[in-house]
């Protein structure tokens, strides 16, 4: 179960809470191993205990949330945020016409879930290379950048 | 108290009890009593109202609309935006020279105390509370709140509120205006001592705080129930609104976070009252510390995180693609969240705290850095390249950003246990915090005043109004507190009615910021009263031409619906009388944005 | 829920009681703090009777007078504590303690004597 919701995207989305969670985890060792301070059985122990508990939650917290998100990815039709409730809204493989290769690749990965998915989640990953790489080459045009913007942002497409 | 006193106040209450009762059999029995026109005593056109709600004022008094109630909210808010602004004005004059004697010494801390709590509480929190109430139903597709007496009940506990908060300036008789600062520290605010603070102004102001709370932790009860129960069958966790993210999350903390503030203010009220000794002595000074901000911490977090979200929902509509890295913000505000919960005595470093958890403090500081500056970095690269569109609400998003990228760096250097305790209690902590919650919270606020000011006004704006609000209120916003960042590196201590001839250039300069942040303010009243009364009519739902680049959102396809069931005479939206109010943002339209 | 017409049948988005339940509390709240016996008693009684009221208009109660045994409880439970523990602020919690006993006259009132007639103050 964990794995099939965690694909690589989500865990790559998460990755932007394993930064601080990376930093707690680093002064936690850090006091272990300087303790500029002396250790104190009670002051010591609020200082690891005030890195820990943050640490704990924040990691739950991004657990559940990751998977309420991805699960409901894999559940359900996915809007851009704030269209679902659009009149005639089109969920979101159909709204991108440009970019049809990425778009049909992640979307598929993201609605029908395990057994694409790996494919999808490469083919995604080869064409968010091609499309940075072309819209480095100094295209400044507008539909374009949404493309380049899709590719660029390693997460689901339907993350935009 | 005397018994003639009881005896009259007995007899009012009752007098007052009855009254209400023969208001609610009258009202309650309305049935043969039907109002001649919908409408209410505010502008706009009722296309929905007649048949569910009674008219005019009583209309506001029963209302439990969720969009009355975010009208009623944002009125709320910016009336308290005015009252607090028009306080610091006077403090700012009494600071142009160290000898001004405009207003007391003590007045003045009681205007600053007042102040802060205003834009905090009264305008902060309900200007918030506006957007959310009006927009998020709207954007999940729920038709109203989950719990809509709750959420008018959680309304018509602020104009109590505010009144008690301000009881010391009114002519009550023995009342005095609260001199705490807006932290309330102990021994001070418990009235010890020969100062003048175990007056009843100070129990009024914290009864005033502590509705204020009740208020804010019903509202939270209400969003986390809707968002959560109330979603229409689309939409999934996959698809929320940035905005409804961030109002989530808010909610969660508030939920945490205010009920702390009121135990503690109740405690407080009972060392005040009745002789208890909670926060005497200094143990009891520290723990009012580690209690306030305990609150305090969450709270600017619960301050910044929905302006957060205004921005990132409104940035991507101006730059013409979506938010870049959607995900990233939404996770980074989740981590926020739970991190403003680990930092709260980064206030306290200078009290000195064992080294040890002084450091653990900071550390989580540091860390919490990180989601914010991630946002920021995901606004940037969303407009990078894009057809970014300067429309106004654009234009305070952009100022937003970089308000916030000072305010944020000013933060982490605060955060740093060293810098701080050269720091601490300067001016340099007013211009840092200034910088986001005027630079940055109120930016955002007027950004999402002016994007969906068609959405619930059906008029547009003035455009040239509008960026002059704008300008005004960068410059000033900036010259007022970086003169104040430069204050406190020269060490200028805060909270203070005079201070030394050496400061008095740097002091003038950040008056003459204040009152450029006033003209701009005036201007802003006049195009919100005018445009409201009197600006164009929108004719369709998409005043900011988003379908164009597929990026039109929920609330304003409601709209669009109500326009089209009010406008029943079948004006279509293609024949476009006046393309100009439609024209959603070109910069060279004369007309409005 | 049968027969009583009201504003808040009339009107789906609009209630008269949460403007007196707002009022109510911060009555409530001056009254006790500054011990004003009016005061506590006529807050909480605004506070429990619009609080009932609100709950049989949302269908939470079966009758308002139900609500208002539901108000009187826990403010009966507050008057003693305050009366009896720690807290010791006796003429406080007598006043708490009178609101919850009107309160609760007023249900046995309105479910003896008026089953149909809605406002009960
Ligand atoms: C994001 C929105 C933020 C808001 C609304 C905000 C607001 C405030 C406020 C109101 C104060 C002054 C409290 C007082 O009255 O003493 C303050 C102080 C402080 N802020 Fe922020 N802040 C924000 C972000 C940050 C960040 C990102 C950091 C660092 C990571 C930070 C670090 C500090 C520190 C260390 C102080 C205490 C300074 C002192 O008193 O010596 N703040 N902030
Ligand atoms: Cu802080």
């Amino acid at each position: 179960m964990a794995n099939k919701i965690f694909d690589r995207d989500t865990l790559l989305d998460l990755t932007v809470n394993v930064v601080p969670l990376f930093i707690m985890a680093f002064f936690v060792v850090a006091f272990a191993v300087f303790s500029p301070f002396g250790i104190d059985p009670l002051a010591s122990s609020i200082q690891f205990g005030l890195l820990a508990v943050p640490f704990v939650l924040l990691a739950i917290l991004t657990y559940f949330a990751g998977k309420a998100v991805a699960g409901a990815e894999l559940r359900g039709e996915v809007y851009l945020p704030g269209q679902a409730g659009v009149r005639g809204a089109e969920p979101l493989e159909e709204t991108e016409h440009g970019e049809a290769e990425l778009d049909a690749g992640t979307s598929t990965a993201a609605v029908e879930g395990e057994a694409d998915e790996r494919d999808a989640a490469d083919e995604s990953a080869a064409s968010e290379e091609e499309t940075t790489d072309e819209a480095d080459a100094g295209d400044t045009n507008a539909d374009d950048d949404a493309e380049t913007e899709a590719a660029d942002d390693a997460t689901d497409d339907e993350a935009n | 108290m005397e018994v003639n006193g009881q005896l009259a106040l007995t007899v009012l209450m009752g007098l007052f009890l009855v009254a209400v009762a023969a208001w609610l059999a009258r009202v309650e029995n309305w049935r043969s009593y039907t109002p001649v026109a919908g409408g209410g005593a505010f502008g706009q056109k009722e296309s929905y109202g007649s048949e569910e709600k009674p008219s005019g004022v009583i209309r506001w008094l029963t209302t439990v609309d969720h969009k009355d109630i975010g009208i009623l909210y944002g009125a709320y808010g910016l009336t308290a935006f005015a009252v607090g602004g028009l306080m610091v004005v006077v403090m700012r004059i009494e600071l142009i020279d160290p000898g001004m004697s405009l207003i007391s010494n003590t007045f003045y801390n009681s205007l600053m105390t007042s102040h802060g709590i205003t834009m905090l509480f009264l305008f902060g929190t309900p200007i918030i509370a506006a957007f959310a109430n009006y927009l998020v139903p709207l954007l999940i597709g729920a038709d109203d709140m989950a719990f809509p007496r709750i959420n008018a009940i959680a309304f018509w506990l602020l104009p109590p509120a505010a009144l008690l908060i301000w009881a010391g300036f009114f002519p009550l008789p023995n009342v005095i205006p609260a001199q705490t600062a807006w932290t309330m520290y102990t021994p001070l605010s418990a009235g010890a001592g020969a100062g003048n603070q175990a007056n009843a102004g100070v129990d009024l102001m914290l009864l005033g705080l502590h509705l204020s709370g009740v208020s804010a932790t019903m509202g939270s009860i209400n969003f986390i129930a809707t968002i959560f129960t109330e979603r229409g069958d689309d939409v999934s966790w996959a698809n929320l609104d940035i905005f409804s993210w961030t109002i989530l999350t808010q909610s969660g903390l508030i939920l945490f976070a205010f009920p702390l503030l009121g135990s503690a203010m109740v405690m407080l009220l009972f060392d005040r009252n009745f002789g208890t000794t909670f926060f005497a002595g200094e143990g009891g000074a520290i723990l009012w510390q580690h209690l306030f901000w305990f609150f305090g911490h969450p709270e600017v977090y619960i301050l910044v995180l929905p302006p957060m979200g205004i921005v990132s929902y409104v940035i991507p509509r101006f730059s013409g693609r979506r938010l870049f890295g959607f995900k990233f913000v939404v996770y980074s505000t989740l981590a926020i969240g739970v991190l403003s919960f680990g930092v709260w005595a980064h206030h306290m470093f200078a009290t000195g705290m064992d080294p040890r958890l002084r450091a653990s403090f900071m550390a989580v500081s540091l860390a919490i850095a990180i989601p914010s500056a991630v946002k920021t970095f995901n606004w940037i690269t969303t407009m990078w390249n894009g057809r970014v569109r300067l429309t106004t609400p654009m234009l305070f998003c952009v100022g937003f950003v970089s308000n916030f990228i000072i305010g944020g760096v000013t933060g982490v250097f605060l955060a740093s246990i060293p810098i701080d305790l050269v720091l601490h209690d300067t001016y340099y902590v007013v211009g840092h915090f200034h910088y986001i919650v005027m630079g940055a919270i109120a930016f955002a606020g007027f950004a999402g005043l002016y994007y969906w000011f068609p959405l619930y006004t059906g008029r547009m704006y003035q455009k040239t109004l509008g960026k002059a609000h704008f300008w005004l209120s960068m410059i000033g916003t900036n010259v007022t507190f970086f003169a104040m960042i430069l204050l406190g590196y020269g060490g200028m201590p805060r909270r203070y009615a005079t201070f030394l001839p050496q400061f008095a250039t740097l002091h003038q300069v950040a008056t003459v910021g204040a009152l450029l942040l006033l003209i701009g303010q005036i201007i802003f009243v006049w195009n919100f009263v005018q445009s409201w009364l009197e600006g164009p009519e929108v004719e369709d739902g998409d005043p900011w031409n988003l379908r164009d680049s597929g990026l039109y959102t929920a609330e304003w396809d409601w709209y669009d619906k109500k326009l089209e069931t009010a406008i029943a005479d079948g004006g279509e939206t293609d024949d476009a009388a006046e393309p100009m109010l439609t024209d959603g943002g070109d910069v060279d339209d004369a007309a409005d944005e | 829920m049968d027969a009583e017409p009201g504003l808040s049948d009339q009107y789906r988005m609009a209630s008269p009681w949460p403007v007196f339940v707002a009022l109510g509390i911060p009555i409530a709240e001056l009254g006790i703090i500054f011990g004003l016996f009016p005061l506590s008693v006529g807050g909480l009684l605004l506070f429990g009777g619009s609080a009932a009221g609100m709950a049989f208009e949302s269908g939470y109660a079966k009758t308002p007078w139900r609500g208002l045994f539901g108000v009187a409880v826990p403010l009966a439970a507050l008057g003693a504590a305050f009366v009896f523990t720690a807290i010791d602020l006796p003429d406080r919690g007598i006043a708490i303690a009178a609101a919850a006993a009107i309160l609760a006259a007023a249900g046995i009132a309105g479910t003896l004597f008026s089953p149909t007639e809605a406002p009960e103050y």
